[in-house]
């Protein structure tokens, strides 16, 4: 049994070698997933919602855009490529079919549009996704091997 | 003095929200007791301002697959109100009102979700009109969602809600039992900050 290092919600951890980084029940939140095969880096980050627009606010994992520059950023400095580095997603489900004025129903749908947005303009390839739907998922990243696997109630366990 | 913190709450005024939530969830219980000729108790409400993660450990287990109903505030208070209720009390009501026996939550037919919207909408309402007839202040609801779930994705949408705003919480919580029995059910009443000033506001303790 290997190490699990769990992620909280606007959370990101990383690590080395070995562990299995850990982030529970995705609902609209999106769970992104950074890992660089060759020195078997691997970091895992759990954003909320998509951009930070309130320059007041010191909680950059929060949000998709400063969330993902500043994993990458902690990632290149452990030592990390981005040329090898391999990305995954998963969550931004629906949970609630809300009309509402307030947009909340679809948070999901614009986290996921963001989180690839980010991606794509920092030159990141994303070789796995789960996302969507109306299910909360749990992601985890085993750094030993880079493998993804994805958790969803009364579901068959899914590697991406 | 305007609140722009959850964190910038005085005791004096916690004590206000403690009422607020001790009101709307006497009215909740008692309009499903009536619902289902129980006996249904409450404990004191509580007024927790936390931060996600630990909002989230308060409420239970993240993975635990729960049911949930929930309501949009809007109007002079704006917020959302969440009904979750425990794998027990889903069984032991169905069993009760539907004769029905419900081995796995996710797989409830549309009678069984019908039914838990219904005590959904039945208690969240009660609990809105207390809180409108006690401030005089005017709150509309939305149209009752429900959700079966893992707990911890059916949090993300009030956390994203109130993510927009702050990096906490302020949820105003009541457990409810049925027959003297702990079922472990929770009623939110989570106002965005705007909100708690009107309401402070009405009832005199800015």
């Amino acid at each position: 049994m290997q190490k699990k290092i769990s992620v909280g919600i606007a959370d990101m951890n990383l690590t080395r070698q070995e562990g299995v980084l850990i982030t529970y029940a995705l609902g609209s939140c999106i769970g992104i997933s950074f890992y660089d095969p060759m020195i078997k880096l691997g970091a895992l980050l759990h954003i909320m919602l998509p951009e930070k627009t309130n320059a007041m606010d010191s909680n950059i994992l929060k949000y998709a855009d400063s969330g993902i520059k500043e994993t990458l950023r902690k990632v290149l400095a452990y030592g990390g490529s981005k040329n090898r580095m391999v990305c995954k997603i998963a969550g931004g489900a629906k949970m609630f079919e809300m009309g509402g004025a307030s947009g909340l129903g679809n948070i999901g749908e614009r986290n996921i549009i963001k989180v690839k947005q980010v991606l794509k303009a920092e030159g990141l390839r994303i070789t796995g996704e789960d996302t969507g739907s109306n299910y909360a998922r749990t992601m985890q990243l085993d750094v030993s091997t880079g493998q993804v696997t994805i958790r969803t109630a009364g579901r068959q366990e899914r590697i991406l | 003095m305007a609140i722009h913190k959850y964190d910038e709450l005085g005791e004096q005024q916690m004590d206000v929200f403690r009422e607020i939530g001790s009101i709307g969830n006497g009215n909740a219980v008692t309009a499903l007791s009536g619902l289902l000729s129980e006996k249904i108790s409450m404990e004191m409400p509580e007024v927790d301002i936390l931060e996600f993660n630990q909002a989230q450990k308060k409420i239970g287990d993240p993975e635990k697959i729960v049911g949930a109903v929930l309501v949009e505030l809007s109007g002079e208070l704006s917020g959302i109100m969440m009904l979750i209720l425990k794998e027990r009390f889903i069984k032991q009501i169905v069993g009760k009102v539907l004769s029905g026996k419900i081995e796995d939550l996710l797989a409830m037919g549309e009678m069984e979700q019908s039914l838990l919207v219904e005590i959904g909408n039945i208690m969240l309402s009660a609990y809105v009109n207390a809180l409108s007839s006690l401030t005089n202040i005017q709150i509309n609801l939305s149209v009752p969602q429900m959700a079966v779930n893992m707990l911890g994705g059916i949090l993300s949408l009030p956390m994203a809600m109130m993510g927009i705003e702050s990096d906490k919480l302020m949820m105003i919580s009541g457990r409810f039992f049925m027959n003297g029995e702990e079922m472990d059910n929770d009623i939110l009443l989570l106002p965005d900050i705007k909100s708690l000033n009107t309401l402070l506001k009405k009832l005199g303790v800015e």
